[in-house]
């Protein structure tokens, strides 16, 4: 009965004040995709560190001219060093066909490099990929070694491109949530200002101020979960739209983005668009409804 | 200044404009607190009230105004039906209630009229159906007549005197002087924040 009131009080709030409510709704999904974007790649970055931490290798390619009696001393240092989990050689022709394999796709450079040129190397496996630091230390000076590198360090240029993109999200979000909450508290002066009779004769008569409340709080919390709906429905689109189709080559280089963690989105976005509306919209009324 | 009402009174306050009648009503809606003094209602230390604790004491006290406070999309009997929805009363409590007292204020037949197809006197009658639902200890009239003809004034007067027959309490700020005099009752004089006068069965002077 009283719920039923309420209710109606919350969606004629609204209507009466569509553009502000259309407005609000609007600042609110874009604020919520953006945090959700960030939340996105702030877990894909553990993903991506979880998937390569077993598969990372450290390369040490050899020189050119080197001979087979190097290249197996080479060996046996390695496999003796400790820190190898596992060594495996691979040939100029190996790595020539995997050099293939990379770029298949652009013939031309395929074409425009021989089989020569590209060296012989061993793949390390690590026992632990924090000592590689070490191992390249000890072998990247020595005869018959051209470099080593580390592919965690190719991978760090990943990471930060990542890092720096999950900053931008999250301070768009900031600074759209702000202008959300601002527009909550607008339309809620607006709302209380535009119901002021009614609220006067609720306290006169001593309707409880949480029943004098609610329907300008609820209004709030009505905006904030259809905001991150919008913003929910926003981001699956992306996943479809750009990280599967238009872009799917560029996102190839990571694992994807499981819909299971955008699904987990939707209650968290709801959840926090929810109770920051409602704190917002309850402290407005803290100043504008005096009891 | 110092003043006792006893349950069942029916006092009128008058007195030059700014002389601080309606602060009285507002004191006693705890609309606002007083800065020293105290007032109390029944047993009820109102200076001394919870904010929370507001709406609760307003519930047992009802309310009319010279401007009538009516809610222009609602009819008579939805307006009076409010102040009972609003604190939690049951659909059918209002079914049964808002009918009666409707009558009682000689409104019967008119439930459905909404406020701008009613006269200034029979909008009053509403505003008092709806302070009167709940059988408030206390009624606080500001000015009830100020924009009623003087025949409609003695009408709500008449109401107001069989409420105050029921055993409510009624405290009337007024300019009136015809009612006042027609009355005969208790009188307090106010200037300047200061009691002048208070008469047991006083004319407007």
């Amino acid at each position: 009965m009283r719920a039923k009131y309420v209710m109606s009080e919350v969606f004629l709030g609204l209507w009466r004040n569509i553009s502000m409510t259309v407005a609000m709704i609007i600042t609110m999904a874009v604020s919520l995709t953006m945090l959700g974007a960030g939340l996105l790649l702030y877990n894909q970055v553990d993903v991506i560190e979880e998937y390569y931490q077993t598969n990372l290798e450290v390369v040490v390619y050899l020189d050119r001219d080197i001979t087979p009696e190097m290249t197996d001393q080479i060996k046996a240092e390695l496999e003796d060093s400790g820190y190898a989990a596992q060594v495996q050689y691979e040939s100029k022709e190996e790595a020539f066909e995997r050099f293939k394999d990379t770029f298949e796709e652009s013939e031309d450079l395929v074409n425009a490099v021989e089989a020569e040129v590209l060296p012989a190397a061993f793949r390390i496996k690590m026992n632990d990929i924090n000592d590689a630091d070490k191992l390249i230390a000890d072998f990247s000076e020595r005869e018959g070694v051209y470099q080593v590198t580390n592919q965690r360090d190719i991978l760090q240029q990943v990471f930060d491109i990542l890092g720096g993109a999950q900053r931008l999200t999250l301070i768009v979000a900031l600074v759209q949530g702000i202008a959300a909450l601002m527009l909550v508290a607008n339309t809620i002066q607006v709302a209380a200002y535009s119901r002021r009779r009614e609220v006067a004769i609720m306290k006169l008569v001593g309707a409880p101020n949480w029943f004098v409340q609610a329907p300008f709080v609820l209004e709030a919390v009505f905006a904030g979960v259809i905001g991150a709906i919008f913003a929910f429905a926003t981001l699956i689109a992306a996943k479809f739209l750009v990280i599967d189709g238009e872009f799917a080559d560029l996102f190839s280089l990571m694992p994807p983005i499981q819909m299971q963690s955008i699904l987990l989105l939707l209650p968290i976005l709801t959840g926090i668009s929810a109770v920051i509306s409602a704190i917002t919209a309850w402290i407005t009324l803290r100043f504008n409804i005096k009891v | 200044m110092n003043v006792f009402i006893d349950k069942g009174e029916f006092v009128f306050f008058i007195g030059p404009t700014g002389a601080g009648k309606s602060t009285i009503i507002k004191l006693l809606l705890r609309e606002e607190v007083p800065d020293k003094g105290k007032i109390s209602v029944g047993d009820i230390d109102v200076t001394r009230l919870r904010r929370w604790k507001t709406p609760a004491y307003r519930r047992s006290i009802g309310c009319v105004f010279q401007d009538f406070r009516l809610l222009p999309n609602r009819t008579a009997a939805e307006n009076v039906a409010f102040a009972l929805e609003v604190i939690g009363k049951p659909k059918s409590v209002a079914r049964r209630v808002v009918p009666e007292v409707l009558e009682l204020v000689g409104l019967g037949g008119k439930e459905h009229r909404y406020p701008h197809e009613l006269s200034g006197g029979e909008q009053q009658r509403v505003a008092v159906a709806r302070a009167f639902v709940n059988r408030p200890l206390l009624l606080l009239a500001d000015e009830p007549t100020g924009n009623l003809d003087p025949d409609t004034s003695i009408e709500i007067m008449r109401l107001l005197d069989r409420i105050s027959r029921t055993g409510t309490t009624i405290l009337m700020v007024t300019h009136d002087s015809n009612i006042v005099n027609q009355m005969r009752r208790r009188v307090i004089e106010i200037e300047n924040g200061q009691i002048v006068r208070d008469q047991a069965r006083g004319v407007y002077g």
